[in-house]
């Protein structure tokens, strides 16, 4: 069983021994380097490029965050599942309009599906989400019906503000008001916390498909540009209601994060540390969760199932079968 | 599962099989290892000790568990070694 590594302590970080090594002011600590998925460096850790070297050798990619929680890049080893064959296929897909828009397209209807879900959840504890629950079914059919990726974006992006906006009805938090979306830099709580949550989960769809052949540069609702990894900020669109919202709700529902967690800096506010461990446990524990996988009748794991939905799309462009988003079913 | 791995070896090669069971377990006190392991890992594990142990002098134990959900780990004394994914 592979675990994520995350490391807030500051330290050094090297290969010893044929396994990873942190060292900190009180003590060293190896780290069985067998077991380790990947690595997240919110801490300012000093590493070395042995260690990067071995982790491109073992397959982990190393994830970095800034002093602040914003995520800076990740050093992504040496492919090693590489296929021209997929390659030109994915490429194929991007360059091809109606093809693209139709792969987007089912990204977004999958987003919009489980954004449902969440707020179904919490109508049926007594919540006052019914009017956004509309505006995204209005929207979903615009989804059906978009004819570029444009319209496509515009929709997601209309029935995004109004599912955010059930974020204050659900809550009931004064300190936590939505307000509207800010990015670079957040600038109230709950964004901040949007903002954190989904990098995390940018980071570990990253990873997955860093262990399938597809190439993470070339998204289809994402436009491949000249420097971002894209593909996963696709695949990231269908989980963000499950693994980092129910994060949100959970961590604010138990006060595990409350309002004096965050810092004004860069002239928007961030996450102190403590906050930033609680978020990553709980967000952790969601990708631990697992359930009964109707189709491989047998249960799994988000993480994996995140896996599976690369495998789903990796089919799609080889023509086997056509991809659909995974919805949760309660 | 999740394994325990105990063991009493000739000086002359402690440190060689501490290496290698670092690289899959959690170090918890001198010539004591735990952590959770896939099948492969087991086998692999077993595999790199074979290689460098002796087997007519060195002494292995592995508990292995199918889960540690019903098990309770308890600590008297001082805390040595242990495992986080979250440092």
């Amino acid at each position: 069983m592979k675990e994520s590594l995350y490391i807030f302590r500051d330290g050094q970080l090297r290969r010893k021994d044929h396994t990873l090594l942190f060292e900190t002011a009180d003590g060293k600590r190896y780290v069985p380097v067998e077991h380790v998925r990947e690595i997240f460096l919110f801490g300012e850790v000093d590493v070395t490029k042995k260690m990067l070297e071995f982790c491109s050798q073992k397959e982990i990619p190393v994830h970095i965050y800034s002093h602040y929680g914003y995520y800076m890049g990740t050093f992504y080893p040496r492919e090693h599942h590489v296929s021209g064959y997929v390659l030109l296929k994915q490429a194929e897909h991007y360059l091809d309009p109606s093809r693209r828009l139709a792969l987007a397209r089912r990204f977004v209807e999958g987003a919009l599906d489980n954004m449902l879900n969440v707020l179904r959840y919490y109508k049926n504890r007594g919540k006052a989400v019914e009017p956004m629950q509309e505006a995204i079914e209005s929207h979903r059919r615009e989804v059906e019906t978009a004819g570029s990726i444009e319209a496509l974006m515009a929709a997601e992006g209309h029935a995004r503000q109004a599912y955010y906006q059930a974020f204050d009805a659900i809550l009931e938090d004064e300190a936590f008001r939505f307000g509207m979306r800010s990015r670079r830099p957040p600038r109230n709580r709950l964004n901040a916390l949007i903002s954190f949550g989904n990098s995390l989960l940018y980071s570990a769809v990253l990873r997955e498909i860093y262990h399938t052949q597809l190439d993470p540069r070339i998204g289809f609702l994402h436009a491949a540009n000249f420097r971002r990894f894209s593909l996963n900020l696709d695949v990231a669109e269908v989980f963000k209601p499950l693994l980092v919202d129910r994060v949100i709700f959970r961590v604010l529902g138990r006060r595990q994060i409350q309002a004096d967690d965050f810092l004004h800096e860069l002239g928007g506010l961030v996450l102190r540390e403590r906050a930033q461990r609680v978020f990553v446990e709980e967000f952790e524990k969601g990708m631990r969760t697992t359930l009964q996988h109707r189709r491989l009748k047998r249960k799994v794991s988000y993480r994996q199932l995140i896996r599976l939905e690369l495998y789903k799309i990796q089919k799609h462009l080889l023509g086997d079968e056509p991809y659909t988003p995974f919805v949760s079913r309660w | 599962m999740y394994v325990i791995l105990v063991y009493d070896v000739d000086v002359k090669r402690v440190a060689k099989v501490l290496k290698i069971a670092r690289r899959y377990l959690t170090w918890v006190q001198n010539s004591v290892l735990e952590g959770e392991l896939t099948p492969s890992q087991y086998f692999q594990l077993k595999n790199e000790l074979r290689r460098v142990a002796n087997l007519n002098e060195d002494s292995f134990i592995f508990y292995v568990m199918r889960t540690s959900r019903y098990s309770e780990r308890e600590i008297m004394g001082v805390q040595k070694g242990g495992w986080e994914t979250i440092l």
